[in-house]
């Protein structure tokens, strides 16, 4: 975890009119130097900067001394940044790291074909987690509205891997039993999944009638579908799309299980043993 | 012929997208690729395994992999001498298939923790994965491999005057830059060319249909549909072609309900590739599953044997 210090800056004499924004600009140029503010009083600009051990305060207060357009400095604080285990969390996940250095340029938010559904944009999620807010990231809608597209991966100007981002927070959210109301996608996944569990491979008819069957039982569907939130005539105007993919041969009626589905049991009971990824 | 490891997967084995499996077989002779189907596979786990458990997930992608490390046989080759095949390349023609798998790979590379605690899981099934399998989809194969001149000269009836949309969709050209350009991805035109047909301009080319979400959010996802149908409609496409099972099920099976809910009226059969190809290499449409397709693609079919005997006719009468 990263240590905050901040120093406040007397300026001496400066020719030109422009003065404080050059020394601003040179400020901001230290590579431990988070934010500039320019401040009034006795003093004329506060620096912000982040720093590994305390002493690193003093040293930077000593570089900025040395500069000729610069009358005192003085270290206000060093302090410990305030703990986010949130994104602790979150950096600790394979892909999971990158959201320390999103620029929040929003071309990710800005490339996604599914943005105006999600309750905030994969820039604003980033935002979120820098900020602490697990409770509202784990309970929006964001990553289970994503398509897995990779759009907003390939374009991303900083390398972050935003649709792994998705997926590690889809379970998270899992994990920490928080579910967003009107959501099935978690449903549908769990049917795929079991599945593979059973069969080894998807067996497609099974896999949709039991989503179906789960998500039109379930108590937070039909509050969903109260509060409008979901529409029953979607599920039901499954059944003739169901039939014209059997009818043309595109449904296999039962399931092919192969023969490693005892391979498969042991691989997964030792993955749970071991408790997950990390 | 060169060998392959086969991934067909779930859809394409015997689910939704039957006809790509079929077709596969159909033309993977006349084009010398010899696909053997990888023994007792699993499926790769898709999306749904890696957003609800990274571990496991990679596991059942990892089995696969496993496997086909350890795949060898022999067989004669024109001499009739036996020839070992080890060390083959994974081709699977599923786009989800081909991400899923590729990530899988690299995550276990580039996390050594992970990939120790995969193959603790792996040892519990007697399965060891040194990570020396590449993965590749069954269209890069075709497109770098056999090469387009060598499919353009066995073109047994060009498909002239057949405007064809070419639809990437998203895992094929993406997350990692693959074997063509990310945003504008050319090789499904080129390959439309080389069978006689014209490639349309496709802006959404590579745009997203929805995946999976077409199950739990589908008001959602036929916006998607609506718009990648009606950039190919503007453009004058009288089909689509696709290299995913998920796309053509999207773009196809959810086509009336577009219809419907839009106030539309498309009527553009989806095919995959290799449904394509088998059309120009003259193999008949039942082989190559055209009968599964919902929105028909028989008006298609007719114009390409019509023009076809009109062409023969004129070369009578030359």
């Amino acid at each position: 975890m990263g240590i905050n210090a901040y120093l406040m800056i007397k300026m001496g004499k400066i020719d030109g009119g422009d003065g404080q924004r050059d020394a601003i600009r040179e400020l901001e140029a230290m590579p431990e130097v988070a934010t500039v503010e320019p401040v009034s009083g006795q003093y004329d600009l506060v620096v912000e900067a982040t720093v590994d051990v305390p002493i690193r305060a003093r040293v930077i207060a000593k570089e900025i001394q040395a500069k000729k357009w610069v009358e005192r400095v003085h270290v206000l604080k060093v302090e410990p940044a305030e703990p986010n285990p949130f994104l602790d969390e979150v950096c600790s996940l394979p892909g999971g790291e990158c959201v320390r250095w999103c620029m929040q340029c929003g071309m990710c938010s800005a490339s996604c074909p599914n943005v105006n559904q999600m309750d905030y944009s994969p820039r604003k999620i980033i935002a979120m987690i820098r900020a602490g807010r697990r409770y509202d990231v784990l309970t929006s809608n964001t990553m289970w509205t994503c398509a897995s597209c990779y759009l907003c991966t390939a374009r991303c100007p900083k390398d972050v891997k935003i649709t792994e981002l998705m997926h590690s927070l889809e379970r998270l959210a899992a994990r920490h039993s928080l579910r967003c109301e009107g959501v099935s996608t978690p449903a549908m996944y769990k049917a795929f999944i079991n599945s593979i569990k059973n069969n080894g491979r998807v067996f497609e008819m099974g896999m949709m009638i039991r989503f179906y069957l789960s998500t039109l039982l379930s108590k937070s569907y039909l509050r969903a579908v109260l509060t409008r939130k979901a529409n029953p005539f979607n599920t039901i105007g499954m059944l003739p799309l169901a039939l014209k993919l059997l009818s043309h041969g595109r449904m296999s009626i039962k399931p092919k299980k192969i023969k490693g589905v005892d391979q498969i049991k042991a691989i997964l009971e030792r993955a749970q043993a071991l408790g997950g990824a990390r | 012929m060169t060998y392959y490891s086969y991934f067909p997967g779930c859809s394409s084995s015997e689910g939704t997208a039957v006809a790509y499996g079929r077709s596969i077989q159909a033309i993977s002779g006349s084009l010398g690729l010899g696909l053997v189907e990888l023994e007792d596979w699993n499926c790769c786990g898709s999306t749904p395994y890696g957003s609800t458990d990274e571990l496991e997930s990679l596991c059942i992608a990892a089995r696969n992999l496993a496997l086909a490390e350890k795949t060898r046989f022999t067989v004669l080759n024109e001499k009739g001498i036996p020839v070992e095949q080890t060390g083959l390349d994974l081709v699977t023609p599923c786009s989800s298939c081909y991400a899923t798998l590729n990530r899988a790979n690299s995550l276990l590379k580039q996390y050594p923790e992970l990939k120790s605690k995969v193959d603790e899981c792996l040892a519990a099934a007697g399965l060891e994965y040194k990570g020396r399998v590449r993965v590749r989809h069954l269209f890069e194969v075709i497109y770098n491999d056999i090469g387009l001149d060598f499919i353009e000269s066995n073109v047994v009836t060009p498909l002239t005057g057949l405007k064809v949309a070419s639809y990437y969709g998203c895992q094929m050209v993406r997350p990692e830059p693959g074997f063509d350009n990310p945003y504008n991805p050319q090789s499904l035109d080129r390959l439309v060319a080389s069978l006689g047909a014209e490639p349309v301009p496709y802006p959404l080319k590579d745009r997203c249909c929805g995946g999976s979400l077409i199950i739990p959010e589908l008001d959602l996802t036929l916006g998607l549909i609506h718009q990648l149908l009606e950039s190919a409609a503007a453009n004058g496409a009288q089909c689509i072609i696709t290299v995913c099972p998920l796309c053509q099920t999207n773009l196809d099976a959810y086509q009336s309900k577009v219809n419907s809910k839009f106030k539309t009226n498309y009527n553009l059969p989806i095919l995959f590739f290799s449904q394509l190809i088998g059309l120009a290499l003259a193999i008949a449409p039942e082989s190559l599953g055209l009968s599964t397709n919902i929105v028909s693609a028989n008006q298609m079919l007719d114009q390409i044997s019509m023009r076809k005997s009109y062409a023969m006719q004129g070369a009578e009468d030359g």
